[in-house]
């Protein structure tokens, strides 16, 4: 990361934000994948200030932050102003994307709506690893359009071949679980907690933090015995 | 030529009924000259207030005429606030047909403009989309857009405006929907009231109007309505084209006059091609109203 930017690239907890952020982001809240498995959306995000900021970020030598979270009116428009947020882990991607620009040996480019998704954004459906900022839909190569079987499927290999962790989408017209425009590169339910934040306040209670309608459901719920009649 | 064609007799004074004959004696002609297998024409001039028709409820092929409907229902999202003209829109060629939800891509070799697949994989706004959805007829953006606003908001911005004769029901290049024979159609009559109601300011809000006659005005095809004009009329207008038809639609300015609106909708065997039967049809209209005494 450039180190001009890298202490100024602050890092919050997302149950701290706003309310209109804090039900677009959906920190905590447990989504299911097409397989019904359960997982838990990222707490801790970067706050990208400025587009200047986003444009001149270096997450890798050859990956910028901007490139993570270009988006179009398919994200929430509550997210579209600044500061914008991506989580934390979208630094393992761009460092695993630089491994494989070295592979490919070309310049690798990420499409509009290819990095980060919030849980909110139009084409977010059930849990896909978008919406963990560890997801990359790269529509170009150095000057290949990824667009025929032939192009996608070599380098769906070259990904593949990097890391075990790394999932690719075969080639196909199926939407969700095929690509035939671009190279799906995913490092799972991947989240990054930073070394400086302490996870004991998700153990204490927080008075002062805003909490939303599930939580306090599910503490009352644990405070109140089961009545009479309620199901076991 | 049918019995039902037969030319009638040319009025010996210069009334606007001598003008109408006349004008329906020359499109006779001219769809015998052309070989032309389907013509559909209306006119309506805000200046005399002269309103013509010929086969005017005939439905056509739309082909990128439908793009006018497309660009009234941008405006209509726009106005209602669901959508703003710098919002960001990905530049994708990845389409699903109408018929069962079959992706599809675009040709890019044959779209005619390399601004919008230029930006594949980025982002245009909505307003760039919808400028070179006309000007330059990019098929491309004309999907993004049907994709954003939604064809049932197309044909709703249509009935709101009472615009009968244009019927949308998807995107442009769906071959699926094509060989299933779901079309978007229009008639010439249709097409007349939805650029009335752009040139008299009653789609959403006279901003909105401007904007879209803005776009219209830059159009950068003009083989079709401005080939019959003289080089100082401003045109407003979108063509379409395919294999077996070539239309136009157009707004016409001319100067110290109020503008015509004129539609021109011509369909031919393919092996015909598509001639300059539009341009001729649209000379002999312009020839005909300037010949009109207009009164004070």
């Amino acid at each position: 990361m450039n180190p001009e930017h890298d202490d100024a690239l602050k890092v919050v907890d997302a149950f701290d934000l706003a309310d209109e952020l804090r039900s677009i982001l959906k920190p905590g809240e447990m989504v299911k994948d097409a397989q019904q498995r359960r997982h838990r959306l990222p707490r801790y995000f970067y706050e990208v200030p400025s587009h200047e900021f986003a444009m001149k970020t270096r997450l890798t030598p050859h990956f910028g932050l901007n490139e993570f979270i270009l988006t179009d009116l398919k994200e929430a428009p509550g997210l579209l102003p600044w500061p914008r947020y991506v989580p934390c882990a979208v630094r393992m991607l761009a460092f695993f994307l630089e491994q494989f620009r070295a592979a490919a040996g070309a310049s690798v480019h990420i499409a509009v709506n290819g990095g980060y998704r919030s849980p909110s954004h139009k084409m977010s459906e059930l849990a896909s690893t978008h919406m963990w900022g560890t997801a990359a839909d790269i529509y170009r190569i150095g000057s290949t359009i990824l667009k025929t079987k032939e192009t996608i499927e070599k380098y769906n290999e070259i990904a593949e071949d990097l890391s075990d962790e790394a999932q690719v989408l075969p080639y196909g017209h199926l939407t969700g679980t095929n690509a035939d425009d671009h190279v799906h590169v995913d490092l799972g339910y991947l989240t990054l907690i930073p070394r400086e934040i302490s996870e004991d306040r998700m153990e204490v209670p927080q008075e002062n933090r805003p909490r939303f309608a599930f939580e306090d459901r599910r503490r009352k719920e644990r405070r109140t015995p089961p009545t009479e009649g309620s199901a076991e | 030529m049918s019995a039902v064609e037969k030319l009638p007799v040319r009025p010996q004074d210069d009334s606007v009924a001598a003008a109408e004959i006349s004008l329906y004696r020359n499109v006779l002609k001219l769809k015998k000259e052309h070989d032309l297998e389907n013509l559909g024409i209306s006119f309506f001039d805000e200046e005399t207030t002269l309103q013509w028709a010929y086969n005017g409820d005939h439905y056509f092929h739309a082909a990128s005429t439908m793009k006018l409907a497309v660009l009234l229902a941008v405006f209509r999202q726009v106005e209602h606030g669901e959508l703003s003209l710098d919002s960001d829109v990905h530049v994708r060629n990845r389409f699903t047909s109408i018929v069962n939800q079959e992706p599809f891509m675009l040709d890019l070799a044959r779209d005619a403009d390399p601004n919008v697949y230029g930006h594949l994989g980025k982002t245009l706004t909505i307003r760039e989309l919808a400028y070179f959805m006309i000007t330059m007829s990019s098929n491309l953006a004309t999907n993004l857009l049907v994709e954003v606003v939604g064809i049932t908001t197309i044909q709703q911005s249509l009935d709101e405006l009472g615009i009968h004769g244009v019927r949308v029901l998807r995107g442009v290049e769906d071959q699926r929907a094509f060989e299933a024979g779901l079309n978007n159609e229009v008639t010439a009559n249709g097409l007349l009231s939805l650029l009335r109601v752009i040139a008299d300011c009653k789609a959403y809000s006279k901003n909105a109007c401007d904007e879209m006659l803005k776009i219209l005005l830059d159009q950068q095809y003009r083989s079709g309505i401005p080939a019959g004009l003289p080089k100082a009329a401003r045109v407003a207008h979108k063509t379409g084209n395919i294999s077996t038809v070539h239309h136009d639609a157009g707004i016409v300015y001319l100067e110290n006059r109020q503008p015509y609106v004129l539609v021109i909708l011509t369909q031919f065997a393919a092996e015909t091609g598509r001639g300059s039967a539009v341009a001729d049809v649209s000379r002999d209209i312009f020839n005909t109203i300037s010949g009109l005494a207009y009164e004070s």
